[in-house]
């Protein structure tokens, strides 16, 4: 028997092998998209069966005899002991945002080859690690967040930096997420009317919820469903409507605008008449659009129509500058490390492990599954026609403003299309134009409403799948930047509570509405500075984003070497000090190039430079101003990390020359007494 | 295969339940021996909600 688990084990690490040779050797035709399924799926087995196996034998010893929060704190709400499968579904809804969706299609200007092997090795061997880790640390510390484990960890400057390295990205990611749903909807009065009646239907929920049916959260969400599925169509008679077609039918400065007074008031309104319900609706549509993609892949196996690598891996790509190395590892960000997750591992997840050994499937488990979503979305963009792909995705400055000159502009780098072929694929799904639709959210669409569409009801319907796709995406992206917007100011006091003690005492409706003012207006700058951007927008932001969140996966992965270091000395520093190597690496570079380049479409700084040698306007000096300031967010950024790095290279020094108490400061051990029968 | 498939069925509600905060309901109602009633679901989402969303979510 054993011999056969070890027969199955090497047929799976010998498959594996196989597909990603093949993916990775494969030049000159469309390669299936099943090579790289099978290629993930091998490797997310192997990683989850050995590595993870290890780290939480050796490494973690984790002990179902030891009682975890969930059992020793118990109490109903917060702490409660749960089944496994039900956590690691918890988990997974939790950590599942748009940045898996989003990085991996717009990476796909390299080509499929790097981004793919990035998500797969970055996933097992990075961000699973560093989710498991936080989540065990977590777990052994009573459910103490990343911040408070910063701080007794480390130190002081630790836990402070750590609060405003989450605020910095908080309102970049609210910035860039709200220009993706911008570009998405800019001139679509469909999506526009779908996106627009959400916004009642989650008042109606939220009534229903409190008064007519409390507490039948799933059955309104399904009648929320419905209503948002009958939206789709009320879209498609709308934007054929002469009537309501131009009023639906808004400009990108227009629904940048929209999406700012959004975000005031979802953030303001009472959580259980707008967040909660519209939240509950958009998990709910996330997961069963993540599911119905995975089903549609492997029905359909549709063919890769990008190359293995572009010619833009010489960092002149039309959707952000940058090379391959260190942009594309930048650019994928969630799909492989996040440290968005160390939130999440740190937050509710801890407190409900029943067992410490089910932090095993949850923390590993969950992010393969993630980087997954990401694989999934890298298919979708790579089934498009190279031309069409970068015809939506690329900006008007850099192709050309007319149709004609971006056909042309794309068509001389190797990537035919031509613009009729666009108009009639605009038409086919229902829009007016899908040129300079950067952001990467129109052309995922594109990708799933042709896989959907080849499932279910053939070309006839691939409008309604693109628009359903649209909905999805935006649904939750807004979600996310009205309940970002409501994090923010919660952090925004704490942020001041900790450098004044008059600062803490503020409160009530007046503090409410200044602090989501402030916060509003923070993400809503750079959001306008993005679609003033004569490069779209995303090729400045999207990469600010990238480094940002990669920056905060070293926070976390200082902490976990802290921790490790502190169990075991020197002996298993590798497994986190190895990701935070490359991290480090990665972001440091990235951030230097984007900063000080004499690229002006990469550096900040030449950028300002160039348009400060030309003709000055009143909007060539707001341009100089955004580069210089987008040069400065860069800049503290690193520099913040670059304290938490050197504040934790004196900490394990200490530690290793014994000056330093290396006490793990855990919970005591308490014998656990649940049985199996109660989960 | 029919239990298999019921099983599943069965933890996949168990998952839905859980994110609906359902669940997490029904143990409030437990845990405070109350029946359901829409003033004690009102209460529960106070509390609830406003240490949901005072959470980061994720990206």
């Amino acid at each position: 028997m054993k011999l056969l688990g070890h027969l199955v084990w090497a047929a799976v690490a010998v498959l594996g092998a196989y597909c990603l040779g093949g993916i990775a050797i494969n030049r000159g035709e469309p390669i299936n998209s099943i090579w790289l399924v099978v290629a993930a799926a091998c490797t997310y087995a192997i990683g989850f069966r050995f590595y993870a196996k290890f780290i939480s034998a050796r490494v973690m010893a984790l002990n179902d005899k030891r009682a975890t929060p969930a059992e020793r704190l118990r109490d109903g709400l917060d702490y409660e002991p749960t089944n496994k499968w039900i956590v690691f579904g918890h988990h997974f809804a939790a950590i599942a945002g748009p940045g898996p969706l989003v990085g991996p299609v717009l990476a796909a200007q390299f080509g499929y080859l790097p981004g793919t092997l990035w998500i797969i090795i970055g996933a097992t061997l990075g961000g699973a690690v560093q989710d498991f880790v936080i989540l065990f640390a977590s777990m052994r510390r009573d459910g103490k967040s990343l911040g408070q484990m910063a701080r007794e960890e480390i130190g002081k400057v630790g836990g402070f930096i750590a609060l405003l390295t989450v605020l910095l990205i908080m309102i970049i990611l609210l910035a860039v997420v709200a220009l993706v749903v911008v570009n998405a909807l800019k001139g679509s009065p469909w999506g526009t009317f779908t996106i627009a009646a959400t916004m009642p239907i989650a008042l109606f929920m939220g009534i229903y919820l409190r008064y007519l049916r409390p507490g039948k959260v799933l059955e309104c969400s399904m009648i929320g469903f419905a209503l948002v599925i009958a939206s789709i169509f009320g879209g498609q008679a709308v934007a054929a409507s002469a009537t309501w077609g131009p009023i639906f039918s808004l400009s990108a400065m227009g629904l940048a605008l929209s999406v700012v007074i959004y975000g005031f008031f979802a953030s303001v309104l009472p959580t259980w008449l707008f967040l909660a319900p519209r939240d509950y609706l958009s998990t709910f549509v996330k997961l069963g659009v993540v599911a119905a993609l995975a089903i549609g892949i492997l029905f359909v196996r549709p063919e890769l129509q990008l190359p293995a690598f572009t010619r833009f891996t010489d960092g002149t790509g039309p959707i952000f500058a940058g090379k391959v190395f260190p942009f594309c590892f930048i650019t994928i960000a969630c799909g492989a490390v996040s440290g968005f997750h160390a939130l999440i591992s740190s937050g509710t997840t801890p407190k409900m492990i029943a067992k410490e050994s089910h932090a095993y499937p949850v923390g590993y488990g969950s992010m393969l599954m993630e980087s997954f979503v990401a694989i999934m979305a890298m298919i979708a963009a790579c089934v498009l026609q190279p031309g069409v792909y970068f015809a939506v995705n690329s900006p008007a400055g850099v192709v050309g403003t007319t149709p004609a000159a971006a056909v042309a502009t794309i068509s001389s780098w190797g990537f035919p299309v031509t613009a009729p072929e666009m108009a009639t694929l605009a038409q086919n799904v229902g829009e007016q134009t899908l040129f300079y639709r950067t952001g990467g959210a129109p052309s995922l669409a594109l990708g799933m409403a042709a896989i959907f569409a080849r499932g279910i009801g053939g070309q006839a319907v691939v409008g309604f799948w693109y628009h359903f796709a649209i909905m999805f995406e935006a649904l939750f992206i807004l979600t996310i930047i009205a309940a970002g917007t409501r994090v923010g100011r919660f952090m925004l006091h704490d942020l001041l509570a900790q450098m004044s003690t008059r600062a803490s005492k503020m409160g009530g409706i007046s503090w409410v509405v200044v602090s989501t003012i402030l916060v509003v207006a923070a993400w809503g700058y750079f959001l306008v500075q993005g679609v003033r951007d004569p490069l779209g927008g995303i090729n400045s932001l999207w990469p600010l984003f990238g480094i940002s969140n990669q920056l905060l996966a070293s926070v976390a992965l200082c902490v976990a070497t802290t921790i490790l270091l502190k169990m075991h000395g020197p002996k298993y520093l590798w497994i986190t000090c190895v990701p935070l190597v490359w991290l480090v690496v990665v972001t440091f570079t990235a951030s230097w190039q984007r900063i000080f380049s004499p690229q002006p479409s990469l550096g900040f700084l030449a950028q300002a430079e160039q348009l400060a040698a030309g003709p000055q306007t009143a909007a060539t000096q707001a341009l100089i101003f955004n580069a210089r300031l987008d040069a400065a967010v860069c800049g503290v950024l690193l520099l913040l990390v670059a304290i938490i790095l050197v504040d934790s290279l004196r900490v394990w020094y200490g530690i290793l020359k014994g000056t330093r108490d290396s006490q793990v400061s855990e919970s005591p051990f308490v014998a656990s007494q649940l049985r199996a029968e109660e989960l | 295969m029919r239990s298999a498939a019921r099983r599943f069925g069965r933890l996949l509600l168990a998952v839905l339940r859980e994110i609906s905060d359902e669940s997490a309901y029904q143990r409030h109602l437990a845990a405070r021996g109350r029946p359901h009633s829409g003033a004690e679901w009102r209460h529960f989402c106070e509390h609830r909600l406003r240490a949901k969303y005072a959470r980061a979510k994720c990206c």
